[in-house]
């Protein structure tokens, strides 16, 4: 049922534009409309890609996120607004009920601005923290950009991230790029497991606040350093709606898109902050990293009945989970990312069985993963159950209920087919054949014996 | 009258057979003549010992193959047949393992359920216990065992599948 609807779905968008699978209205919140010129190229290549973006300002009055209980929009972005609070249509709980009707935001902070108290909120829900002042700038003082911030130190340029947890896909790696990160906002993740960093400073940076502590920082008032902050961080709701917390908002503008910037010591090079803020974008808003369950099929080996309701104890079964991956306008097979399994599990409570799944066919858009196995020595209601959840990738949970029933009295294999019962069944037959034998002789001697008897 | 005489004919022989074992008397039937010989000699009794074995075996031998009505030893023939069976079936059960142990439950528990119910035939039609089965007759008895039989054989055919 659900892949046929997101057949269906996927089938009305394509047929309206190449746009995300999470659909396409997008609100865009600043602080004056007029602003967005200078995220022109960002917010039009956003529009490019099939995005219906609106604009709106905290304080305008028809900001609303909800409409008759259904989202009115499906992407929320957040650029930098000097407003303390947002105002009644954007608390942090309106914001989370919109996650939560699988909404997804794309947060960019600034240390030019303080954060807005209603985002601060939310990142908190989120397990994610913010400077106390809502202001901080990260500055280091090894890794700056000496053309722009050759005093301030507060532009960041880093290696393009590398995946900081292996065995993920590589939607945020820019091979051989460099970022910029200008005034950027450092924050503190928790150890929620919806949390992952994409990129952290690197190991001499720290965050201060210029107002305060121009001068001199105390060590205790420090609020984070080094790999402790990150700069680009994402959350993946367990409904698969993406919250994404970018950390330098002016990184998005047209001025740092293709900025030139030069590291301590090395040459003038052309940041990649446009393909990288093309892909954060693109994640947040459902473009890439969305995986879909075509179809599952499990059968008999050797029969054609296709998802069949009831199996018996030791059948052989295949199993086979077709998967496809959305690349920003079209479906395409989903590969694994390396070292990584996608695992089947045959449980009952507990898995009786849990195999890697191994891909089996391939087509334009789909990969199909398969296996077979043969079921427990157990009897009971079991589910094929496929649980992928990665970071990155929109989680996999698929669960197929069937009943394993137990041998029934004629599928045994009879004895007389087991060479080892050949002695037994050859016991009865002497049994059975000298008791025939037995009353053969006492009919036939009966007199006899009784005559006998009495003589004696 | 034939069953009494039957009954009380057992007793001086069984008599003489506990007292042969320390005496040289080979005559069956003389239970008086044994008892003043066996009193004061009790060192030739380990050396003559094996030869009263001897007799002691063939006088059973010889009473039973006498006294025994024929039917009779036909349904000892079987039953010796049946426990041969049986042991055989054991035996192949402890050493070759009991993997369809269906089939060895029916096959050996063929021979025991044979072995009991022509042990009943047997105690039913021996000439001995006549006055305990007034009511029943051989005949009778002949018919309860095949019917009781066919049925032990239906049942482990059938479980042996």
């Amino acid at each position: 049922m659900w892949s046929l609807l997101s057949v269906a779905a996927a089938l009305f968008a394509a047929a309206a534009s190449a746009v995300s699978t999470g659909g396409s209205r997008l609100l865009v919140v600043l602080d004056d409309v007029a602003e967005k010129d200078t995220y022109g190229q960002f917010l039009g290549d956003l529009t490019a890609r099939g995005f219906d973006v609106s604009y709106e300002t905290p304080r305008s009055e028809g900001l609303t996120l909800f409409h008759l209980g259904e989202r009115k929009y499906d992407h929320l972005l957040f650029l930098p607004s000097k407003v303390k609070g947002l105002g009644p249509n954007l608390t942090p709980n309106r914001l989370v009920d919109f996650v939560n009707t699988q909404g997804n935001i794309l947060l960019a902070l600034s240390s030019t601005v303080p954060t807005s108290t209603s985002l601060v909120s939310l990142l908190s829900e989120l397990d994610i923290s913010l400077p106390i002042e809502r202001t901080g700038t990260v500055v280091d003082h090894f890794n700056y950009d000496t053309v722009s911030a050759a005093e301030s130190h507060d532009v960041l340029v880093l290696d393009a991230p590398s995946n900081i947890r292996p065995g993920l896909k590589s939607y945020f790696e820019v091979p051989g790029g460099v970022l910029a990160f200008p005034h950027a906002v450092g924050h503190v993740l928790g150890s929620g497991a919806l949390l992952t960093p994409v990129v952290r400073a690197p190991a001499t940076a720290y965050t201060y606040n210029p107002k305060e502590q121009a001068e001199v920082l105390d060590a205790d008032d420090l609020f984070a350093a080094g790999q402790q902050l990150a700069l680009v961080s994402v959350v993946q709701a367990r409904n698969s709606a993406r919250v994404t917390v970018l950390g330098s908002a002016e990184m998005l503008q047209d001025k740092w898109l293709d900025a030139k910037v030069t590291k301590v010591g090395g040459k003038s090079v052309k940041a990649d902050n446009k393909e990288f803020a093309r892909r954060v974008a693109g994640w947040t808003f459902q473009e890439i990293g969305v995986v879909r369950v075509n179809s599952i099929e499990h059968k008999l080996q050797e029969t054609e009945e296709l998802n069949p309701e009831i199996y018996r104890i030791k059948n052989d079964v295949s199993y086979a989970i077709s998967l496809s991956e959305y690349s920003w306008d079209k479906w395409v097979p989903f590969t694994l990312p390396e070292d990584d399994v996608l695992q089947l599990e045959f449980s009952m409570l507990s898995p009786f069985h849990r195999l890697n799944l191994a891909l089996t066919g391939t087509t334009e858009d789909a990969a199909v993963y398969g296996i077979s196995f043969t079921l427990p020595d157990q009897h009971g209601i079991f589910n094929f159950k496929v649980n992928y959840k990665r970071p990155y990738l929109t989680y996999v949970e698929e669960k197929n209920t069937v009943s394993v029933r137990h041998f029934a009295h004629d599928e045994w294999p009879r004895s007389f087919v087991i060479s080892g019962a050949w002695p037994w069944i050859s016991g009865i037959g002497a049994t059975v054949s000298g008791f025939v034998g037995f009353c053969a002789i006492w009919m036939y001697s009966k007199p006899v014996g009784k005559s006998a008897g009495k003589k004696n | 009258m034939a069953p009494k005489k039957n009954a009380a004919q057992p007793a001086p022989s069984a008599a003489a057979t506990s007292q042969s074992s320390t005496t040289a008397a080979g005559s069956v039937p003389a239970p008086a003549g044994a008892a003043p010989v066996s009193t004061p000699v009790s060192a030739p009794a380990a050396k003559s010992a094996p030869a009263n074995w001897d007799k002691v075996l063939q006088n059973i031998y010889s009473y039973y193959m006498n006294e025994t009505p024929q039917r009779t030893k036909l349904i000892d023939v079987f039953l010796v047949f049946i426990a041969v069976v049986g042991a055989l079936q054991f035996l192949y059960c402890i050493l070759a393992g009991n993997y369809p142990f269906n089939a060895f439950l029916s096959g050996f528990g063929a021979t025991v359920g044979q072995f009991v119910l022509t042990i009943s035939l047997r105690i039913q039609t021996a000439a001995a216990n006549k006055s305990d089965f007034p009511e029943v007759s051989p005949e009778r008895a002949f018919a309860d065992y095949v019917v009781c039989s066919l049925i032990l054989h239906f049942f482990c055919v059938n479980f042996i599948n």
